[in-house]
């Protein structure tokens, strides 16, 4: 196993882990942002920069989500020139996304106190463009609902021609795994759907049958049915309560069952 | 099908033997500027001529034969037909030229004075390309054939001696001694990034995983940047055959060529030399007998600039967004489809069949210690002569813009040379003695890249000159990371605040600061280089930069509201046009009396700029 001294600590870690990883087990934090273990490999936020040192008096600055791990390697993240990195990534995310809340904490954990760049650069809602949003509904969900629109600074998150996509199912995986709640999931009371917004998609949410309760959404329903192989019928059969309700009325049966047997 | 290299011998001989029947050969280039300029329709013109004579009663005298060629590179003359014998090259040629030149020259064997080249500076004319002062100092390798052969015909590149390269390495040679003689050649990419090429070959040698794939990157996305397409369009097998002998030395069955969006012509002759070379066998399964199979396909390119960067153009031909990704597990390891995957750029292909046939030494000799060989460089802007130019290694800046280029246009002052595409970076006159090769441009805050080189003069504003390549750059970046996406908006976000003159002084630190951050932080080369076009500026042009925001004054004139109009009185003969046509009446005057503007309404629009007849107006 490669050897990975951080910041003078050394760790053992899997060929092919990443600066990161060991950088977790030698408990040293690295900030970062668009990466998520479900969708590795973006490197497309920067703010992970770490200086690596060849041993033979060169450096070089990478990104510690990505960067493999192949052999020993020695790496600085509290380097001024590793710090200054990050802290100048942070600055443009601030300028380009000011509002952010999340942003703003990240920021402050770094020690950097605001920007000294203008707004020049439209976001949406806050919009980083982490990339982890379109990675996650095209690799993990498989739908491939959102992605870019526009190029360079004119980059936006969307679904084909901003349009509600056909092919989400409202899973809420977008939302959950961004990073600055540019994602939401909202839920209609009215029409009993749920709407992934910005992306304007809304799908019919399944409802316990007992006591209301909204579950998931029916196309979620639908694409765990294809893999799990049974049909909609039968699902709906089995899937009429919430988990909660089922698990009562299974008491209730249980408990009607014994008092049979007595 | 030839079945093995004697048998191509046989039919090289077969297509000379034929060939040398013509007394007469007619070459109209047809690359696209001459194109462009109706060439097509001489190359008719010549036919229909060489037909006529040929049917005309009495038994002809000539054996005529008219031909379309590739680029000559002297594009601006052109359209450029050439004669045969003595290689009397005519420029400017038009239509009613064609029958001149036929009586003349074909059927008569006298030159047309008037078609010539003349030298602008001495008056002197040129009857063949040696004696033109723009090739005079060029040497060409990847372009020696171009303009000589006929790019849609494989027979004429088979004449010059093509495929020979191919027929050795596949019979006498084994894949490491052919990637030993590209390493004595010093081979280095000439896609931009300089990396040496027999390193590259290796590496994907001897990568695991199969299948591998090679790669032509002729996606050359540079403005006004030509190279790699007049090699395409005007000597195809060039390319091919370089590629072929690169598949076999590294172990590769399966080759693409990423051609740019926008070159149909390329895209057509190089699909025409795939199926004139599989036809004879020279491409396709078992090539010359041999054990070695080797197809190519052709792709048509994204449209993005970006996608010329090697993990964006994989990803454009998996069919995915071009978008680059992090190389630090390099392409040669994990490229197009996660395979083994050899990129090279179409210059660097067409070098090979040279290198193979007159050997890695002969190569080497040629250009400098660290650059070998030639490069070729599409030579613009405010140059005398401008086009395609192939020169070795190691030749002075100055002598490629006075000798070749024949010095700045109308008598203005050199300001700088901008090298390297828009990423590059713009030297200034100081250093016109630097030999031009991949480090010292990279010492000199520029950049080979593919080999754009623009010539700017007195008139050109250097932060102007930042601001528009920046300005593409903010285009052209994919938004991926966030350093090259808001970094390079910040930038040009400064720049236009000092060509409007709301400048600050902190501007420059704050404009290096982000340059900094931007080349150790932007995920592709396409950010990281991106602040060379202000860094250079910034570095030998600071003065202007200061100019611009501490006296809010543009010694160029170009940006607007950074000068004023003045009329010159004692040019001024009062027609009163100025006045008529100024929008917001700043312009006051009696007719026949010098006229005057009014500092204080005047909003330089330039209107009376542009209007004044006699250019009495002026910008101070
Ligand atoms: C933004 C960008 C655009 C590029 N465009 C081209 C191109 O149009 N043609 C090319 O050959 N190389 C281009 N490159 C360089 C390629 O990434 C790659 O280095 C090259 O094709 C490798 O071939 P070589 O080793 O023969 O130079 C580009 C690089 C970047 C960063
Ligand atoms: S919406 Fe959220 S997850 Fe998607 S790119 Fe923007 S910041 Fe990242
Ligand atoms: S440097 Fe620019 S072009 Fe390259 S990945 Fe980043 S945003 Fe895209
Ligand atoms: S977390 Fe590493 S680049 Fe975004």
């Amino acid at each position: 196993m490669p050897a990975v001294t951080i910041d003078g600590i050394e760790v053992n870690v899997e060929p092919e882990a990443t600066i990161l990883d060991a950088a977790k087990k030698a408990g040293i934090w690295i900030p970062t942002l668009c990466y998520s273990p479900a969708v590795p490999n973006l490197a497309a936020c920067r703010l992970c920069m770490v200086e690596l040192d060849f041993g033979d008096g060169g450096q070089q600055l990478v990104t510690a989500c990505n960067y493999p791990v192949r052999r020993d390697l020695i790496v600085s993240v509290s380097s001024e020139r590793a710090v200054s990195a990050r802290r100048g990534v942070m600055k443009l995310l601030l300028a380009r996304s000011p509002e952010s809340e999340e942003l703003k904490e990240l920021a402050q954990q770094m020690g950097v106190e605001g920007t000294p760049y203008p707004k020049v650069t439209e976001s949406q809602r806050n919009c980083i463009l982490c990339g982890l949003c379109v990675s996650v509904c095209e690799e993990v969900i498989g739908c491939s609902a959102i992605g870019y629109a526009g190029r360079g600074a004119e980059r936006v998150v969307a679904a084909p021609f901003r349009l509600a996509s056909e092919d989400c199912i409202a899973c809420g995986a977008c939302a959950a795994i961004c990073p600055v709640g540019t994602i939401q999931v909202r839920i209609h009371e009215g029409t009993g759907e749920a709407e992934i917004s910005p992306f304007k998609s809304r799908a019919k949410l399944l409802i316990c049958e007992e006591c209301g309760k909204r579950m998931v959404t029916e196309p979620v329903g639908k694409q765990v049915l294809d893999r799990v192989k049974i049909d909609w019928e039968e699902f709906r059969k089995r899937a009429r309560l919430c988990p909660e309700c089922r698990r009562k009325r299974a008491a209730a049966a249980l408990g009607l069952a014994a008092a049979k047997s007595m | 099908m030839i079945q093995s290299p004697a048998e191509l011998e046989d039919l090289r001989e077969k297509v000379r033997k034929r060939r040398s029947t013509f007394d007469r050969v007619v070459r109209v280039c047809i690359g696209t500027g001459c194109a462009a300029r109706g060439s097509r329709r001489l190359y008719e013109l010549f036919c229909e001529a060489a037909e006529i004579s040929g049917r005309s009663g009495h038994e002809p005298k000539w054996k005529i034969e008219a031909k379309c060629v590739g680029c000559h590179g002297l594009c601006e003359r052109g359209p450029i037909v050439v004669v045969q014998p003595g290689e009397i090259l005519y420029q400017g040629v038009e239509e009613p030229d064609v029958e001149e030149i036929f009586r003349e020259t074909v059927i008569g064997g006298r030159v047309v004075e008037h078609l010539l080249y003349e030298d602008p500076a001495t008056g002197k004319k040129a009857q063949t390309a040696e004696e033109i002062p723009f090739y005079k100092v060029q040497k060409r390798i990847v372009l020696a054939e171009n303009g000589n052969v006929d790019p849609t015909d494989i027979e004429d590149y088979l004449a010059v001696g093509g495929y020979a390269a191919l027929a050795r390495v596949i019979t006498t040679m084994d894949p490491e001694e052919i990637i030993e003689e590209v390493d004595r050649a010093g081979l280095r990419g000439r896609g931009g990034g300089g990396f040496p090429t027999a390193r590259k070959w290796r590496s994907c040698r001897e990568a695991e995983g199969s299948p591998k794939y090679l790669i032509c990157n002729g996606d050359e996305g540079d403005p006004g940047a030509f190279m790699d397409r007049s090699i395409m369009e005007g000597n195809p097998h060039s390319v091919l055959e370089g590629m072929t002998i690169g598949a076999y030395a590294i172990g590769i069955s399966q080759g693409y060529i990423y051609v740019r969006n926008e070159y149909p012509l390329a895209v057509r002759h190089l699909k025409t030399a795939i199926e004139q070379a599989e036809e004879i066998g020279l491409l396709g399964d078992n090539i010359l007998g041999s054990s070695f199979s080797f197809d190519i396909r052709i792709n048509r390119g994204g449209g993005a600039f970006v996608c010329g960067e090697s993990t964006a153009l994989m990803a454009s031909l998996e069919g995915r967004i071009g978008e680059p990704r992090a190389k630090y597990v390099h392409t040669v390891e994990s490229g197009l489809n996660g395979k083994p995957t050899n990129l090279n750029n179409v210059e660097t292909w067409a070098n090979i069949p040279a290198i193979i046939n007159r050997g890695g030494e002969w190569f080497a000799s040629i250009g400098t210690e660290k650059s070998r060989g030639t490069k070729v460089f599409s030579l613009v802007g405010k140059v005398v002569n401008t086009g395609l130019v192939e020169v070795p290694m190691g030749m002075t800046l100055r002598q490629i813009v006075y000798e070749i280029g024949g010095g700045t246009k109308d008598g203005k002052a050199f300001k700088a040379v901008q090298t390297g595409g828009p990423s590059g970076g713009c030297i200034s006159a100081a250093h016109l003695d630097a030999c031009v090769d991949f480090d010292e441009l990279t010492r000199l805050g520029s950049m080979m890249g593919s080999g754009g080189m623009i010539v700017m003069d007195e008139d050109t504003c250097m932060v102007n000159v930042a601001r528009y390549f920046l300005g593409f750059l903010k285009q052209e970046s994919c938004g991926k990371c966030t350093p090259c996406r808001e970094g390079i908006s910040q930038m040009l976000y400064i720049l236009e605040r000092i060509t409007r003159g709301e400048g600050e002084l902190e501007d420059i630190d704050t404009l290096e600061e982000l340059a900094d951050l931007i080349g150790e932080t932007a995920l592709c080369a396409l950010g990281k280089t991106a602040v060379n076009p202000v860094l250079s500026t910034i570095r030998y042009f600071r003065k202007e930069y200061e100019e611009h925001i501490i006296e809010r004054r543009c010694p160029a004139k170009e940006c607007r509201g950074l000068f004023l109009y003045e009329i010159n009185p004692e040019v001024c003969n009062g027609c009163g046009i100025c006045r008529k046509n100024c929008p917001v009446e700043a312009i006051s005057g009696e007719r026949r009396k010098p006229h005057l503007i009014d500092q204080e309404k005047c909003t330089k629009c330039g209107v009376c700029f542009d209007k004044c007849p006699f250019a009495a107006i002026v910008k101070v």
